[in-house]
C-alpha cells in the first residue's frame, strides 16, 4: 500500500454543505475525472496545485481552508 | 454483481488498460502457442514464422478496435476527454516501469544468444520482451488506478 501523503482535505465536508454537490459536478467544474476526486478526497492522490486552487475556486474559499498539512507524530 | 458495480464505477482509461490488457494477454497467448507447437513438432526451435507475426498483429488490431468502440460507445463524452493530470501521472509511470519489463527479458535474450547462438530463440525471445512489456505498461496502470494514483 502507498504511503498517503500528508495532506488532507475538507472536500467532501464542503460538497455535503453545498447541498450535496456530487462528485461528478465537481470534477467537471475543475476538469478532472470523479475518480480522481474520490482519490483525492480518500488522500490516495494530492492534487496539482493549479487543482487545489480550482477546487478551492469551487468553494469559494482560500486554499488553507480547503487542504491542510499534517504529518504524522513520529513513533 | 460486485465486480458489474466495482467496472462501472472505473474511468474509461482505466476501462481501456482493462480491455487492452486483455487483448494483448490473448494475442501473446495465440502466438506463442503457435510457435510452440511448431516447435514441438520440428523438435527445435520454430524459427520466426512471418504468416504468425501478420496474424497476430491483424488480430490485435481488429480485437483493440472492437473492445475500444465498444468501451468509447458507453463511456459518452469520457471518452473524448483528455487524460487529466492524475491520469497522465500513471501513463507516465507505468511507461517507465514497463521500460524495465522490456529491458530485462531482451537482455536475457541476448544473454541466451551469446550462449547458445539459437537466433530463432533470440527473435522469439525479443518479441516476447515486447509483449510482455506492453501487457506490463497495462498492468501497472491498472494496478495504479486502482491504488489511487
Amino acid at each position: 500500500m502507498a504511503k498517503s501523503p500528508p495532506i488532507t482535505n475538507r472536500i467532501r465536508e464542503l460538497r455535503e454543505a453545498q447541498g450535496g454537490m456530487s462528485q461528478a459536478a465537481l470534477a467537471e467544474a475543475i476538469g478532472v475525472t470523479r475518480q480522481t476526486i474520490i482519490a483525492i478526497e480518500l488522500g490516495k492522490y494530492s492534487p496539482s496545485l493549479e487543482s487545489a486552487f480550482r477546487i478551492s475556486r469551487v468553494f469559494r474559499l482560500g486554499i488553507e481552508d480547503v487542504f491542510g498539512w499534517e504529518v504524522p507524530p513520529a513513533s | 454483481m460486485a465486480l458489474i458495480e466495482t467496472f462501472s464505477n472505473m474511468s474509461f482509461r482505466e476501462k481501456s488498460a482493462w480491455g487492452m490488457g486483455l487483448v494483448l494477454t490473448a494475442g501473446a497467448l495465440f502466438y506463442f502457442n503457435k510457435v510452440v507447437g511448431l516447435s514441438e513438432a520440428l523438435g527445435r526451435t520454430a524459427p520466426p514464422i512471418i504468416g504468425f507475426v501478420i496474424a497476430y498483429v491483424i488480430f490485435i488490431v481488429i480485437a483493440s478496435v472492437i473492445v475500444m468502440s465498444v468501451l468509447a460507445g458507453t463511456a459518452g463524452k469520457e471518452a473524448d476527454a483528455p487524460a487529466d493530470e492524475r491520469e497522465k501521472i500513471i501513463a507516465d509511470k507505468a511507461g517507465h516501469w514497463s521500460g524495465y519489463v522490456l529491458a530485462i527479458p531482451a537482455l536475457g535474450a541476448l544473454w541466451h544468444y551469446s550462449v547458445n547462438l539459437d537466433g530463432n530463440m533470440l527473435f522469439h525471445l525479443i518479441f516476447l520482451s515486447l509483449m510482455l512489456s506492453q501487457i506490463a505498461e497495462y498492468a501497472f496502470q491498472i494496478f495504479l488506478f486502482r491504488r489511487g494514483a
